[in-house]
């Protein structure tokens, strides 16, 4: 991995050339939070952001978009609409590209969702280092660094950004912008250094994960479950800001009287009422608690057998978007405890 | 085929549902391609008043006996039957106080004469004869009379959202008003469908398309009440577009 760094003051500079690598987005301030936008003009950018309400998934897997157009006897049209669109997404967390990077893994493992990997491909992603606030459990769920996934990523180490070059897109960057970027030297590793010191310092939340798979195993039955049932709303808002919650919904749209019609998708969510509901009604999470118990278990327990690690990356904004203060970093911490109210 | 026949009916509503329909103005030549229209008094005074019909609309909550002799005879005459908006479906506003003293508050408006009238508490639709689909709303959206008319012309039963309106709140990126401002938001317990409408507005959800699926009153009154609104407030809220003990 190629390691250079940009004086602060050329980044309006540098911004100005990636434009050229496709349409630049970046947080913008929305009544005091924040969302990914296309720019209108550079000096919008929010680069010192908390957290977005909605993660950079959106641009990948949009909440609604449609597959395909159908017609009995034609057959289908897949939908291209806007997969070959080029963007720059310009100042995505560690965390939000862990989470990426584990769409990655399903989307484009097993089975590859062409939808997906025609964005993946043609958006660039520039990520950009961040300081903690008390929401922030990412370094606990080991996504607070990424090594890969990203075109470029930047280190703020005070005069400079020292970058992390992720890809040959990102390379291609460096390269357009003429000499804007240097080598480091050796003052610059120690801000790196103490920068990434003092970011492992900065952290309010620590939870353990070591063994946390197994520990939810034991504790299936634990009342906590009920207690976390009895509170939550099923609104789905913690689904939808998530940037690891991948369930959605198919349906048709029938044109009026004909059998043709368009195929969407949308973001769904596994405290929805209906999502375990199949065609005989019978209905095999039907209560509340069974529904936000398997959004824990699957992320916690399931996606670790399945891929190895835990699909939470610790962004923390199930937490900020929960009516209930419904808090994952507390639900894991609880179930951790020796005694604890909710269990058994 | 013959094209299948349909009535569209008002009972006590303020017809806003009706004129959605007749909103459709683009697709409306394309609709009565493909349905026979027979008896719609909203829109045309000569309908047939006793064929039998494959699809009944209903419109507005039953507030007098008169009313549900009307939704009787539709159903009696009607293979489907699919109420239609909010009142239809939950009894709307005019079921917010049914639990009220009928008579009582009769006297105390029209007086003496208030005893001749007319009127019972209001009741949804389902609450009186059965009712096959509900496309709710407040007034309902024409897309979604639209593709219900399309599902239903395919043999398919018309499908609604299971969630609140946070879901598409959150999916269009809006601030919540609930969290962030400490709003009296009914989002989290209304169904969604209207995209949602007000708090894209930054206006909070007052419920007007009524209750999700498996929605949790409960709760949403405790996080209300630790919000800091007085019981009385949130229960006006929560009882405008649905009075207590409806089920759907
Ligand atoms: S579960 Fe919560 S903290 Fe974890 S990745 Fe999803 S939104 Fe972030
Ligand atoms: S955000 Fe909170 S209340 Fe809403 S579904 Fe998630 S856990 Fe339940
Ligand atoms: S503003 Fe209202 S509808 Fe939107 S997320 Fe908040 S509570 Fe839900
Ligand atoms: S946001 Fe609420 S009040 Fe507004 S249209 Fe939707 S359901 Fe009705």
């Amino acid at each position: 991995m190629k390691i250079l760094k940009l004086p602060k003051g050329k980044l309006d500079l540098f911004a100005s050339v990636v434009q050229q690598f496709g349409e630049l987005h970046a947080p913008v301030e929305q009544d005091g939070k924040y969302v990914f936008k296309r720019l209108a003009r550079w000096p919008d950018a929010r680069l010192e952001y908390d957290r977005t309400i909605l993660p950079p998934k959106k641009y990948f897997l949009p909440p609604r978009e449609t597959l395909f157009r159908y017609r009995p006897g034609e057959g289908f049209v897949p939908s291209t609409d806007g997969l070959d669109q080029r963007i720059v997404l310009f100042g995505v967390h560690a965390c939000d590209v862990y989470a990426i990077n584990i769409l990655d893994q399903v989307f484009l493992g097993k089975y590859k969702d062409p939808y997906y990997q025609a964005r993946r491909r043609n958006i660039a992603i520039i990520g950009i280092d961040c300081t903690p606030d008390k929401q922030c459990f990412c370094r606990s769920m080991r996504a607070d660094f990424v090594d890969h996934g990203f075109d470029l990523f930047f280190y703020d180490t005070g005069d400079y950004y020292q970058a992390l070059v992720g890809t040959a897109l990102g390379d291609d960057m460096v390269l357009a912008t003429g000499n804007l970027f240097e080598p480091v030297g050796p003052a610059d590793i120690d801000a790196y250094k103490e920068r990434s010191w003092n970011k492992r310092r900065a952290f309010h939340l620590d939870v353990e994960i070591r063994d946390l798979s197994e520990i939810f195993e034991m504790e299936y039955e634990s009342g906590i479950w009920d207690q976390l049932g009895r509170k939550c709303l099923s609104c789905g808002s913690c689904s939808m800001v998530c940037p690891t919650c991948y369930c959605y919904d198919v349906s048709d749209d029938v044109e009026l009287g004909s059998r043709a019609g368009k195929r969407t998708r949308s973001w769904d969510s596994c405290l929805y009422f209906n999502h375990a509901l199949v065609a005989s009604g019978e209905n095999f999470r039907r209560d509340r608690a069974s529904r936000i118990k398997f959004r824990f278990y699957h992320k916690q327990r399931g996606f670790v057998a399945e891929y190895g690690r835990p699909s939470c990356v610790g962004c923390g904004r199930c937490v900020s978007a929960c009516p209930v203060n419904i808090d994952t970093a507390q639900v894991i911490d609880r179930l951790r405890r020796v005694e604890d109210v909710g269990s058994r | 085929m013959s094209k299948p026949k349909v009535g569209i009916f008002g009972l006590t509503g303020c017809a806003g549902d009706q004129l959605a329909i007749l909103n459709c103005e683009d697709r409306l030549l394309d609709l009565v391609a493909l349905i026979d229209i027979r008896d719609f008094p909203m829109a045309s005074s000569d309908g047939n008043q006793e064929c039998a019909l494959d699809i009944a609309m209903v419109e507005g909550a039953v507030v007098t006996m008169r009313d549900a002799r009307r939704l009787r005879a539709i159903r009696q005459r009607s293979a489907t039957l699919v109420a239609l908006g909010t009142c239809a479906v939950w009894g709307g506003v005019a079921a917010m106080d049914r639990d009220l003293d009928r008579a009582k508050l009769l006297e105390e408006v029209y007086g003496e004469l208030g005893k001749e009238y007319d009127s019972c508490p209001a009741r949804a639709l389902h609450e009186i004869v059965k009712v096959d689909h509900n496309i709710t709303g407040c007034p309902i959206e024409k897309e979604h009379f639209l593709a219900a008319v399309a599902s239903l012309l395919n043999g398919d039963p018309p499908l609604y959202p299971a969630y609140p309106v946070c879901t598409e709140c959150r999916m269009r990126e809006n601030n919540c008003l609930l969290i962030e401002r400490g709003e009296l938001c009914c989002g989290p317990i209304t169904v969604a469908g209207c995209d949602a409408r007000c708090p894209q507005l930054r206006i909070p959800c007052v419920g007007c398309r009524g209750p999700v699926t498996d929605a949790n009153p409960a709760s949403a009154l405790a996080l209300f009440e630790e919000k800091g609104f007085d019981r009385e407030r949130i229960w006006a809220r929560l009882r405008t577009f649905a009075p207590v003990g409806v089920a759907s």
